[in-house]
């Protein structure tokens, strides 16, 4: 299998009809990445509340604790793990390491990454 | 299916700092997640959580190898996303550009910000 071919349309990317598997993970891939830079960013400024005491900290974990928050929290959650297990199948092939059954270990990988969210999912909603 | 190879633009010694980084990342992240989400009762650290946690000398090591990796990876991968729409040798010295200071100011911001919880955890 050869790689997807670059695009000079963005919007192409992350066009899903009639693609195969392959350009699902690479659609994937990008999404994920774009969602978790943002975040990341985002992430870092909203820690500076550290720096402000702890009422500022402790009011912004009480916001962070509130459904839509958790919500945006989970689909971050989510978005790693399928970006963080998707990138260890594209680093391995990268090196020429299963690259035969990588359509297989991506599949395992998601089912394996779904695994994953549900416990999350369980933990942040229903509790421990 | 989709691989990563290294673009033209990218240089091997990048392309091969984005894949590491990301597997490095892939590790210290699952620590990331498990401490803040699952072991944290509520759900997430309190201030004095998150002073107290950092009382532990590996944590801010770790958070700072994490910060520096995630950030290289977030740049080199979005470099490399923009590779792909073909910008032109001028564009792309002003990206490199930006994305190296904005690398520099996020490290920079977030270590002060670790080594300020870790002095206020120890009542310095």
């Amino acid at each position: 299998m050869k790689n997807e071919p670059n695009s000079i349309n963005l919007l192409r990317w992350f066009d899903p009809r009639n693609r195969k598997l392959g350009t699902w993970a690479f659609i994937l891939n990008r999404i994920t990445a774009l969602g978790l830079t943002l975040y990341l960013f985002m992430h870092l400024i909203v820690l500076g509340t550290l720096a402000r005491g702890p009422e500022a900290y402790d009011n912004f974990i009480k916001l962070a604790k509130t459904p839509i928050i958790l919500i945006g929290e989970t689909l971050v959650i989510a978005a790693g793990i399928i970006h963080g297990l998707n990138g260890i199948r594209i680093a391995l092939n990268s090196f020429g390491i299963g690259t035969r059954y990588q359509q297989q270990i991506f599949i395992g990988l998601m089912v394996v990454a779904a695994g994953c969210i549900a416990i999350f999912v369980k933990s942040m909603f229903f509790g421990h | 299916m989709y691989t990563s190879t290294k673009k033209p633009q990218e240089g091997t010694f990048l392309w091969l700092a984005k894949i590491i980084a990301g597997l490095v990342i892939v590790i210290i992240l699952g620590i990331h997640f498990w401490v803040n989400h699952l072991v944290a009762p509520g759900g997430l650290l309190s201030y004095s959580d998150v002073l107290a946690y950092y009382q532990n000398p590996i944590v801010p090591i770790m958070e700072v190898f994490f910060l520096i990796f995630v950030v290289a990876h977030a740049l080199l991968g979005l470099r490399s996303i923009l590779l792909d729409l073909n910008p032109g040798k001028k564009l792309l010295s002003w990206i490199n550009i930006g994305f190296i200071l904005i690398g520099i100011i996020a490290i920079t911001y977030g270590t002060w910000l670790v080594f300020f919880v870790v002095a206020k955890g120890s009542g310095a």
